[in-house]
């Protein structure tokens, strides 16, 4: 009964996107558009179900880059973190690199690193775990300073190094942070994914929308936008899932 | 007692590492140790002081400013709008962290097409820009706004304050920190989404020029243009952090 009440609850919730796909088709129905310039919601789902074997290939590379680069991405910046937890010298180094990378836009970056990498996957691959690394640089960072003073001493007293304070203690501090890292930073990666395949245009749903527009095919395009936006939907809500198992481990 | 010396010290380290890191980057440009796609840090750089090169990257500079900048308005506005109406009316508030969530969740490029049809290539940046800001705003100014302890919300209730007054003189108040935390955050995300509303053949701008200049192997111009966008987003992200600073030690 309470089930059936909450899965009620959660269809009801989700009225902004029934007043979406309604004001889209009245949109286009309207002001009388055609199929070039603006494909009705239903063509473009039929397309999706019909076509669906055209895009898996697509969506497989793309979520793999995405979850590859979320990973890489975050370890990169849980290791820079505790580097500079270690050391104030080396915090020196990686506190401003993390600053410009934090600022570069990664439109700027793609095209730099498709040109010193080439066209393919690593590129795209770098170019995930770029935008990934700076929050769960930050996100480490700020768990690691939180370890309490009394926790620290009792390490001290005990005979505890750094090794072992980090790793019996700070990780605990850390991995929730770094959770909340993921879970900000999921739907970024799919989209630095996307951005990296579109201009480079060699494989993925980037590049399968870039190849859809230049053959004026508007179901194929809107359709890839809209299984895109399914995937990464599906990405942050894996990665809020994974947040919270680890939360209710840890605390 | 010896937080200032330790201040000083970090400033210098971080300054002796962005020195390190710049030098870093002129000898890989100039041993080719990345091949030819990384030039030189000077190259670069006299490339900017060329007149052409600064005016080409100023004009184009103000343009990707100009979008990000309304769509920073823009967005902002939308979204504080949005999560006052779904704190004075409780029912459409699920449904619209939901939709947040779901709008954050789009791949902007994916909503390039739509935009391209409704609102053309030239306002595209902007309006791709405001959606950047607009989720993170919304989600920052809704949790802003549930930050007020249910102690002061009874007070009010007892006072015989209405909706609309309790959000004038006890959430929003409470909720200017989170309002500054959101305008930092959201600085660099009007700018990526200026630029990448730009890739979709808007006439001018950064984004444009990046494109153009890696599709034309102008090495010199592409990370010139980089750049360019790199320092506007890292000075919207200082000042907004400045504003910040402020609007903590007054409201908290």
């Amino acid at each position: 009964m309470t089930r059936a009440r909450s899965i009620g609850m959660g269809i009801v919730h989700l009225w902004p996107i029934a007043l979406l796909l309604l004001s889209w088709d009245a949109w286009v129905v309207l002001n009388g558009y055609t199929s070039t310039v603006a494909p009705r919601p239903w063509f473009v789902i039929a397309d999706v179900f019909t076509g669906f074997a055209d895009y898996v290939p697509s969506i497989l590379y793309t979520l793999g880059m995405a979850l590859g680069g979320l990973v890489g991405g975050t370890l990169i910046g849980f290791v820079g973190a505790v580097l500079v937890w270690w050391s104030a010298a080396l915090s020196g180094v990686v506190t401003p690199a993390a600053l410009i990378i934090r600022s570069v836009p990664i439109t700027a970056l793609i095209p730099i690193i498709a040109r010193i990498v080439g066209y393919g996957d690593p590129a795209v691959l770098a170019s995930t775990m770029l935008i990934c690394f700076f929050p769960a640089f930050v996100f480490t960072l700020s768990g690691l300073a939180a370890i309490p003073e009394a926790g620290r001493d009792l390490f001290t007293v005990l005979g505890a190094n750094k090794l072992q304070v980090l790793s019996r203690l700070g990780v605990l501090y850390a991995l929730p942070n770094l959770m909340v890292s993921v879970r900000i930073t999921a739907p970024s990666a799919v989209l630095a994914a996307m951005l990296a395949e579109f201009l480079m245009g060699t494989s993925g749903l980037g590049a399968l929308f870039s190849q859809a527009r230049s053959y004026m095919d508007m179901e194929r395009s809107w359709g890839t936008a809209l299984v895109a936006t399914v995937v990464s939907v599906l990405v942050f809500v894996g990665a809020q899932l994974m947040e919270r198992r680890v939360e209710s481990r840890l605390t | 007692m010896n937080t200032p010396t330790r201040t000083s010290v970090k400033v210098a380290y971080s300054l002796a590492g962005g020195a390190l890191l710049i030098l870093a980057a002129q000898l890989i440009g100039q041993f080719g140790l990345a091949g030819r796609a990384w030039p030189p840090v000077m190259d670069v750089v006299s490339y900017v002081t060329t007149p052409a090169g600064a005016s080409l990257l100023w004009r184009n500079t103000l343009v990707t400013f100009s979008s990000a900048a309304q769509g920073f308005l823009l967005g902002a506005v939308i979204a504080v709008l949005g999560a006052a109406l779904a704190l004075v009316v409780p029912i459409i508030r699920p449904g619209m962290d939901r939709f947040a969530a779901i709008l954050h969740a789009v791949p902007t490029i994916a909503l390039a097409p739509l935009l391209i049809t409704t609102v053309g290539r030239e306002d595209a940046p902007a309006v791709i820009a405001a959606l950047s800001v607009g989720f993170v705003m919304f989600v920052t100014m809704a949790s802003g706004f549930a930050n007020t302890s249910s102690a002061h919300q009874d007070l009010f209730t007892v006072i015989g304050a209405n909706r609309t007054r309790r959000l004038a003189r006890l959430e929003l108040p409470r909720a200017v920190p989170a309002f500054f935390d959101g305008l930092t955050l959201s600085a660099p995300a009007a700018i990526l989404g200026a630029t990448i509303g730009e890739w979709f053949g808007a006439p001018m701008g950064l984004g444009l020029v990046i494109v153009s200049a890696m599709q034309n192997y102008q090495m010199a111009l592409l990370w010139a243009a980089a750049m360019a966008a790199t320092i506007m987003s890292l000075l919207a992200y200082l000042v907004f952090i400045q504003l910040q600073r402020v609007a903590m030690r007054r409201f908290t």
